[in-house]
């Protein structure tokens, strides 16, 4: 396994350079990939992680299998409300906003995805998830050892109130900061008017410029730091002011957080890795509404930013990945809600993906322990992040070899 | 980005003999703040003139031995950690612990040099997730802290935490687990390569799947380590050409045994307390690398040796450190002689990139420049506001730049600038940084303020905003 060790072994100077580039600038050069290969475009990728465990088989629907209209006789959705794929699967009704994504060819499904002996634990499969690994130790994420590889790319965990940063963002070369908002990037000061912050920063800024030209040494390298670091704060602050998306986001907390993606994609500052979460799946009773609830939050959210983004000229650019630690028990309980499962969907949402179904959908008889059986192997959508969008060799961020799903367009 | 070696000619024959003052360089406030941040987490103003008066022996003597624990801060802070729940969940408490006891306890040199031994045999509780066996692993190294290395790294072996951290605790007679035998040789005693010859390797995986046998049947019962015969391998080992039916202590013996290990763990030292910069040449290491081995790795012995030496208080020594995060926050607080309970730094320290019982791996923090980027530094001009500041919930009124100005009988705008800058930077700015802060000062005398705030209001608010400017110079992110 690629270790933290085999990477201070062989990449320290990235770290160093990581580490000595404010992460709010552009990329240089040097580390800018060549523009044909898979990571050439400035990828950005987007995690949503549902927290609680979604139930996928009312998210993506074979609407027309009697076996799943058995196993939900209060919970199923009325085949005429579905949005429809294809003849045989559709969204939950509330998803109509994801539904006109895919009209727009930007919607991928890949269905039955999980991995072998799934736990139902919310904390172990969480981990599995976010460390892309079933090892019995898990101390570091997925994303967080593919920042290793692109040490330059900025990074936001885009967090809740009183959230911190979650295991999927660690082991990366340099923090990964959880931001609810862009006043955390702000240089703060405490004033008695508004003159007196205008000095106060000008205070802060011209004695932190550097007096002569570079000495390479430790002060040089603070002062340039906070040279550029002020720079980049002040231009956040700007594009708090002038930006205004192109089309309306919800008022929820996942439209706030992607439309702070959005800032600061369009704020050009070598953002390329974002996470969020949306919590509250773990529906084990009366889960009809809440559940609604929630697909329309995902759903409008995620068609909001891909919206804003693609009217910015980022279509090409984004791409947007939902999963959740489980799916849901087949049958529901007697408490109107389900329990927790195994296999579930995941979404792709981007100007590069293959528009449509991945996969079969699982068969609703053929159960484990009465969860669906999973085909498709999580890892192997990691992969196909890794390897063909972020330019990342995937082999060294989980370990092993995973086929890629073929999720990108040609 | 490699550092240029702004003095590169350090003679490895005096480095290390014992500093006096001299014309050319004097025992002033500059070597005493110097030698309160690196061999503490900062000096009061009280410590720094003490220091120059004492002089650079008796400065040392003092922080070697430390203080009087007057207030038993050791027995009350002793007695806390009963209070904290020993399994999950008591992660966050035992950080505020630690960093509580760095804050105040009578000797912070050995919370420091702990903390040391923190980085070097960096154990995380995010696996761990037992408080119990993390603040056990920390009474550990700070029982040994000034104390022998050879006993020190003995039991580290059965350490609870360190059991589950490196996985003896699961490892089996018959599938040895190699996670400790390995970083026992590679991060706690040899490194990788040989330190004398970098194209020789100090072991090989041979080395460690044999020593690795060593390590069977270490098992924790009921929180303590123990051994289980039956789980053990007690065939022959052949580790760095040694056989025989080797146990852990063997292990350890035989590790340093090695050429390498004296100048390793004198590397380890001369990074933490010495430079960043100048490059650890094994010329340079030799005298105390040397010395390391002849007592037997008295540890102490080499502390002081670095602390009391020319090379320590050179100028190219000063300021050759980007201040770890810890000290960044503690400086500050103790240079404002605050009384504060430390769990909101818990999590500012997170955000800052170390917090005490989570390193980032068993390889401990990167440090140097990876401390700082544009995030970190803005979070640390944001700390020194809530620290300086009166309004910040999370530290609230504890550490009050003003009511400090106050107590010294400082008052002209003059005389705060002076006072901050010597108590955090003994004065050692560029001219063109005390004028600004002058003017800064001039400015805000003649600006208008709310209507509600009374004079001393304006007055007091002058006083934080001038603190937190000092706080912010560049000068103050060095060590």
């Amino acid at each position: 396994m690629f270790t933290r060790r085999d990477f201070l072994k062989t990449g320290s100077s990235m770290v160093a350079l990581g580490g000595s580039v404010p992460l709010f600038l552009n990329r240089t050069a040097a580390q800018a990939p060549a523009s044909d290969r898979p990571g050439g475009r400035d990828t950005i990728l987007v995690v949503v992680q549902l927290t609680g465990g979604n139930d996928g088989l009312n998210t993506v629907i074979p609407f027309r299998d009697d076996a799943y209209n058995r196993a939900r006789p209060t919970l199923r959705q009325p085949a005429n409300q579905i949005h429809r794929i294809n003849d045989d699967i559709g969204l939950h009704p509330a998803m109509n906003a994801l539904h006109g994504l895919h009209q727009d060819n930007s919607l991928c499904i890949v269905q039955g995805v999980g991995y072998p002996n799934p736990s139902q634990s919310h904390f172990r499969s969480m981990d599995v998830w976010q460390a892309g690994s079933t090892a019995r130790d898990l101390p570091e994420g997925w994303i967080g050892k593919a920042l290793r590889n692109i040490p330059g790319a900025a990074s936001f965990h885009l967090a809740n109130n009183n959230e911190s940063a979650p295991l999927a963002l660690t082991g990366a070369p340099v923090r990964v900061p959880s931001i609810r908002s862009l006043e955390d990037f702000q240089l703060r000061v405490e004033a008695s008017s508004n003159r007196d912050r205008q000095s106060l920063r000008s205070v802060i800024e011209s004695t932190a410029a550097p007096s002569s030209a570079s000495s390479g040494g430790l002060l040089d390298f603070v002062q340039r730091t906070a040279v550029n670091t002020f720079a980049s704060s002040r231009r956040l602050e700007q594009l708090g002011r002038s930006y205004q998306p192109r089309v309306p986001y919800p008022n929820t907390p996942l439209g706030n957080h992607l439309r702070l993606a959005a800032q600061l994609i369009d704020g050009g500052l070598g953002a390329r890795l974002f996470y969020t979460s949306l919590d509250n799946f773990d529906t084990h009773a009366a889960q009809a509404l809440s559940h609604t609830n929630l697909l329309r939050t995902l759903s409008d959210a995620v068609s909001a930013f891909y919206r804003d983004m693609s009217a910015r000229g980022h279509r090409d650019r984004v791409l947007v990945m939902t999963f959740s630690e489980f799916g849901r028990r087949v049958h529901e309980n007697g408490s109107r809600g389900t329990d927790h499962g195994a296999a579930a969907p995941m979404f792709l949402v981007g100007g590069r993906v293959r528009n449509g179904l991945v996969g079969a959908h699982p068969s609703l008889t053929q159960l484990d322990q009465d969860n669906l059986r999973h085909h498709t192997d999580f890892r192997q959508v990691y992969a196909a992040i890794l390897d063909r969008w972020l330019g990342v060799p995937s082999r060294q961020v989980l370990g092993q070899e995973f086929r890629p799903v073929d999720v990108f367009r040609a | 980005m490699p550092d240029k070696p702004e003095q590169p000619q350090i003679d490895p024959r005096t480095a290390w003999e014992r500093y006096r003052p001299t014309d050319a360089s004097p025992w002033d406030v500059k070597k005493v703040g110097h030698l309160y941040r690196r061999a503490a987490f900062g000096a009061t103003m009280a410590e720094l003139e003490e220091g120059l008066r004492a002089g650079p022996d008796r400065t040392v003597d003092l922080l070697l031995q430390g203080k009087p624990d007057r207030d038993n801060l050791l027995g009350v802070t002793a007695e806390m950690v009963l209070g904290i729940p020993a399994g999950a969940g008591g992660g966050q408490q035992a950080t505020a612990w630690w960093l509580y006891r760095m804050m105040y306890a009578p000797h912070p040199l050995r919370e420091k040099i702990t903390l040391f031994w923190h980085n070097h045999f960096a154990t995380s509780n995010r696996k761990v997730n037992n408080a119990g066996y993390m603040i056990g692993q920390y009474e550990l190294m700070r029982r040994h802290a000034q104390g022998s290395f050879r006993t020190m790294l003995r039991e580290m072996s059965t350490d609870p935490a360190m059991m589950v951290w490196l996985d003896t605790n699961q490892s089996q007679r018959n599938q040895p687990n190699e996670n400790y035998a390995r970083e026992l040789m590679e991060l706690f005693s040899l490194g990788i390569n040989n330190y004398r010859r970098p194209g020789q390797r100090n072991y090989t995986e041979q080395d460690i799947r044999q020593a690795a046998r060593a390590f069977t049947g270490l098992r924790l019962e009921g929180g303590r380590s123990g051994f289980r015969a039956n789980q053990h391998d007690d065939g022959e080992k052949t580790v760095l050409g040694q056989t025989g039916r080797w146990r852990p202590a063997d292990i350890v013996r035989i590790c340093l045994e090695q050429e390498s290990a004296p100048y390793f763990v004198a590397a380890k030292l001369f990074r933490f307390l010495v430079s960043e910069t100048i490059p650890a040449t094994p010329e340079l290491l030799e005298p105390l690398a040397r010395r390391f081995r002849e007592s037997d790795y008295n540890f102490g012995e080499m502390l002081e040796t670095v602390l009391r030496s020319n090379l320590f208080f050179s100028a190219q020594v000063y300021r050759s450190r980007v201040k770890p995060p810890v000290d960044f926050a503690l400086e500050i607080v103790r240079g404002l002689q605050g009384r504060m309970g430390t769990t909101a730094l818990v999590t500012v320290l997170e955000g800052l990139g170390q917090r005490p019982f989570y390193p980032p791996s068993v390889a401990g923090w990167d440090a140097g420049r990876a401390w700082l980027n544009g995030q970190t530094l803005l979070f640390r001009h944001n700390l020194a506001l809530g620290l300086t500041s009166t309004t910040d919930d999370r530290f609230g009124r504890r550490t009050d730049p003003a009511r400090l100005a106050r107590d010294n009988n400082v008052r002209s705008d003059e005389e705060v600038v002076d006072f901050f800058l010597r108590l955090f930077l003994q004065n050692d700015v560029p001219a063109n940084a005390r004028n600004r802060l002058l003017e800064y000062a001039r400015r805000a005398h003649n600006g208008p303020v709310p209507v509600y705030w009374s004079q001393r209001d304006a007055e007091e608010q002058r006083v934080r905003a001038i603190c937190h400017l000092v706080l912010t110079l560049p000068e103050f992110q060095l060590s």
